[in-house]
């Protein structure tokens, strides 16, 4: 095939016109020098990156480089970037998206992520990559800008989604697109009907265990490319979810999709070094935590609540004393008021906080950056006037803040104030790398939040090994959730990412439910007992299938 | 582009625009004043000057910094990448895209300059890859000579924007217009002889696309809208195309013995 020429002649007419009027000319120097200009800037190749070479300032690592290469090249720009959490995902698309607008192949791009990473990802490709990315404000910056972040919530809504369909895109990038495995829903219509020449996936849920999903993100991609649903169905669907063919599919999957893993990026990735601790309730709290029982022997609360207080008693008595004043305003009767007063004065009578003193100790000991976690606003506050008290600077975070008042936070952390304390919403979306000791002031129920909270800083860039300290208090249904449950999974020390992987195998991603359920239902510690185990091994047993196998392998030899 | 070059850009850049350059202690740093017209080009304040010259008031032009070395302190850090060098780079289109020149001989050469047309341009090889080259070509407007790698020739040769005193220059034969042409011809011709490789593989991969999204959408007759739109995605995503563009162009009044092999270029 002849390729088609085109001469640009734009300037021609104006370039007669300057003659015929003898001028203005430009500076000798300045024709030059835009001579040079354009000479400088030729790639002089269709093949290897340019952009690394102009972003002095950012350190890629390998894989990074191949894999925006292996796109651009093998894959032609429509690719899934499916690395394993942590790889920097967002950096290969930053990557491929500059490689794209250097070589003049991409100038109108869209950028679809989650609401709530709207202003990172415009953050990160201005500072990182100087991508001139602009966060979706009003319905006219669909027209007037080149590169927009949107969440994709809005992008499908009036005004915006007729005026985004008129667009023709070069580049599309969805962040978190394992959102659009259900072909039915509004979210993947509407992407389907985006105008792409090319489109990024980035999700980090492998997806091969459910095989319609895999299909239908791939049509996104490139529809046909694993024929239509039928023949789909026909050829690699054995029953419900079982794959046949499965080396072929895999192989035609590998040539649209980048998977690098943590252990073959040859990255060293810093340990994990855990420590836990039971922590003696004082003789004060104790009493009050056990007078709770009280009030559902007297029928005046359910299981549930009293778990609410229970885990709340374990936090502070700031915390537990919040719910404690609400629920005594409601149910108070007359006959439970002196039981009311009896817990209330238990509560009185606490003079200090057994957990707060211990994280008062280990944070003196570390003597560097502290992240200290805890599930409750009153804790927080209440460990902020602690620290205080003690000659400790701490700062707040949230996940309810505007996202100024984070980045505040963040940098206060970082050059001024010794420790941060984050509440579990503040889990999500700060990288806090260059801290290394993070304490888990209370642990939450879904042990995906705790991997969340350690990806803060157990990720790409950490340089230190990441110290982790648990506090449970002893005889508590603390002390069970992390001696029945989490360390029997082994928690703590598993790679970032695995335990994702597990949940969505055995479809238990509402973990914290299941756990409540157990503590609810369990009329004593035998049962509740035998019922943690139950779940802990499911969750051991979905572990590492592959090594298994192995072991397997290996023992029949023998 | 190495840090040195890019410094020795701003330099010059600076200085042919009329901006003052301040002298520095340091070589990676330099320091500018810019001049009313290049502060609008490149600080992108219109408002300030709408006030300034709607007020009457005394305009304050933006002095800048600018480090070409990462290890010092002050000024803003350019590099090869950086916003800024590129947004000077563009500039230059803008501010030099026509020019016309002659040739400053030593008095005792011939006084006849010959005319000739040059045309810069950025020659893309694009399908889902892209390449670039340069490309200069010049005219002689009288007997019709065509040069390639014209501008190189050029700034081997001492110019000057005003014609010198002692010479004339001869009537061009050729318009123009059709010396643009001419030149548009001789530039399609060479890029028909040159191999087509790369286009031949953009279509192969063309081809296959094309052909899943056909086996994707077999069943469904007639065609949805959605695969006229992909088909159409397809085409812009593969399809071999040569864009020529422009950069700039100017007339130039040269000694004909110039371009002879073995003249001494330097002769000034």
């Amino acid at each position: 095939m002849e390729p088609k020429i085109h001469f640009d002649r734009s300037w021609q007419e104006s370039f007669l016109k300057r003659i015929a009027e003898d001028g203005p000319w430009a500076k000798p120097e300045l024709f030059t020098l835009a001579w040079q200009a354009e000479k400088e800037r030729l790639v002089p190749s269709f093949h290897g990156l340019i952009a690394p070479d102009r972003l002095p300032q950012l350190s890629l690592h390998p894989h990074q480089i191949e894999t925006a290469r292996t796109v651009i090249e093998d894959m032609h720009g429509k690719a899934i970037l499916a690395d394993e959490v942590g790889l920097g995902k967002t950096i290969e698309a930053g990557l491929i998206m500059k490689e794209y607008m250097i070589r003049g192949l991409a100038q109108k791009i869209l950028i679809l992520v989650p609401a709530s990473l709207i202003l990172q990802w415009v953050a990160e490709l201005n500072a990182k990559f100087s991508i001139p990315a602009v966060p979706q404000r009003k319905s006219y910056v669909w027209d007037q800008c080149d590169i927009v972040v949107s969440s994709i919530d809005t992008a499908k809504r009036e005004p915006h989604a007729s005026l985004i369909l008129k667009q023709s895109y070069d580049l599309v990038i969805i962040d978190e697109a394992h959102k659009l495995k259900n072909h039915k829903t509004k979210n993947y219509q509407f992407v389907r009907q985006l105008k792409k020449k090319f489109c990024l996936l980035l999700t980090a849920t492998p997806i091969q265990n459910r095989l319609s999903e895999i299909f239908y993100l791939v049509s996104l991609l490139k529809p046909g490319y694993l024929g239509d649903a039928d023949s789909f169905a026909r050829l690699y669907k054995s029953g419900k979810t079982a794959v046949r063919n499965e080396k072929k599919l895999k192989t035609l999957v590998n040539q649209v999709m980048v998977r690098n893993r943590r252990e073959d990026t040859g990255l060293r990735w810093p340990k994990r070094i855990i420590q836990s601790f039971e922590i003696p309730f004082s003789e004060e709290e104790f009493a009050f935590y056990r007078s709770l029982s009280d009030l559902r022997t007297a029928g005046v609360i359910q299981g549930f609540s009293l778990l609410t207080l229970q885990r709340e008693a374990c936090s502070s008595r700031e915390a537990a004393f919040l719910t404690l004043n609400k629920m005594y305003r409601t149910l108070a009767q007359p006959q439970s008021e002196m039981l009311w007063q009896s817990i209330f004065n238990k509560l009185n009578a606490i003079r200090q906080n057994a957990k707060a003193e211990k994280t008062l100790e280990l944070i003196r000991k570390i003597n560097d950056k502290v992240i200290v976690f805890t599930e409750y606003r009153a804790t927080q506050v209440y460990l902020q006037w602690f620290l205080k008290q003690h000659g400790i600077i701490s700062v707040p975070y949230s996940g309810g803040f505007r996202r100024g008042k984070k980045d505040w936070m963040r940098t206060l952390f970082q050059n001024r104030a010794q420790v941060l304390i984050a509440t579990e919403a503040g889990g999500e979306g700060i990288n806090l790398q260059f801290a290394s000791h993070l304490i888990n002031y209370d642990l939450p129920w879904n042990p995906m939040r705790i991997e969340q909270r350690i990806g803060r800083i157990h990720r790409l860039g950490q340089e230190s090994d990441v110290h982790i300290y648990n506090l449970a208090t002893r005889g508590t249904v603390e002390s069970h959730i992390l001696n029945l449950l989490y360390n029997k999974i082994h928690l703590f020390e598993q790679v970032i990412g695995e335990l994702d992987d597990i949940l969505a195998r055995i479809d238990l991603r509402d973990i914290d439910k299941q756990v409540e359920q157990i503590f609810e239902e369990s009329d004593s510690e035998g049962e509740l007992q035998i019922k943690l185990d139950n779940l802990s091994s499911v969750i051991r047993s979905e572990m590492d299938p592959a090594g298994e196998e192995l072991h397997h392998a290996a023992g029949g030899d023998t | 582009m190495q840090q040195a070059a890019i410094h020795d850009f701003l330099v010059k850049y600076f200085k042919a625009s009329g901006c003052r350059i301040f002298s520095e202690a340091h070589k990676d740093l330099l320091k500018v004043k810019l001049t009313k017209e290049m502060d609008k080009r490149l600080m992108n304040r219109p408002f300030y000057w709408h006030y300034i010259e709607k007020t009457g008031g005394i305009p304050e032009t933006a002095t800048l910094v600018f480090r070409t070395s990462p290890d010092l302190e002050e000024g803003e850090f350019v590099h090869f990448g950086s916003p800024r060098l590129h947004q000077i780079l563009d500039s230059t289109k803008d501010l030099a895209p026509f020019i016309r020149l002659y040739q400053n001989l030593p008095s005792d050469s011939s006084p006849a300059l010959e005319p000739w047309l040059g045309i810069n341009y950025k020659i893309s090889y694009q399908c889902d890859l892209k390449k670039d080259r340069i490309c200069s070509v010049g005219l002689q407007l009288i007997n019709g000579t065509l040069i390639d790698g014209f501008q190189e020739i050029l700034q081997t040769l001492a110019l000057t924007p005003k014609m010198p005193d002692y010479c004339y220059t001869l009537r061009p034969l050729v318009k123009t217009a059709s010396g643009i042409g001419r030149i548009e011809r001789f530039i399609e011709s060479a890029l028909k002889e040159e191999k087509t490789d790369w286009a031949q593989l953009a279509e192969k991969r063309w081809t296959r696309d094309r052909e899943l999204l056909n086996a994707f959408y077999e069943q469904q007759n007639p065609k949805p809208e959605s695969y006229f739109q992909e088909c159409e995605a397809l085409k812009e995503q593969y399809e071999p195309r040569i864009l020529v563009q422009y950069i700039n162009a100017g007339l130039f009044y040269l000694q004909s013995s110039s371009f002879l092999p073995g003249f001494p270029s330097k002769a000034r």
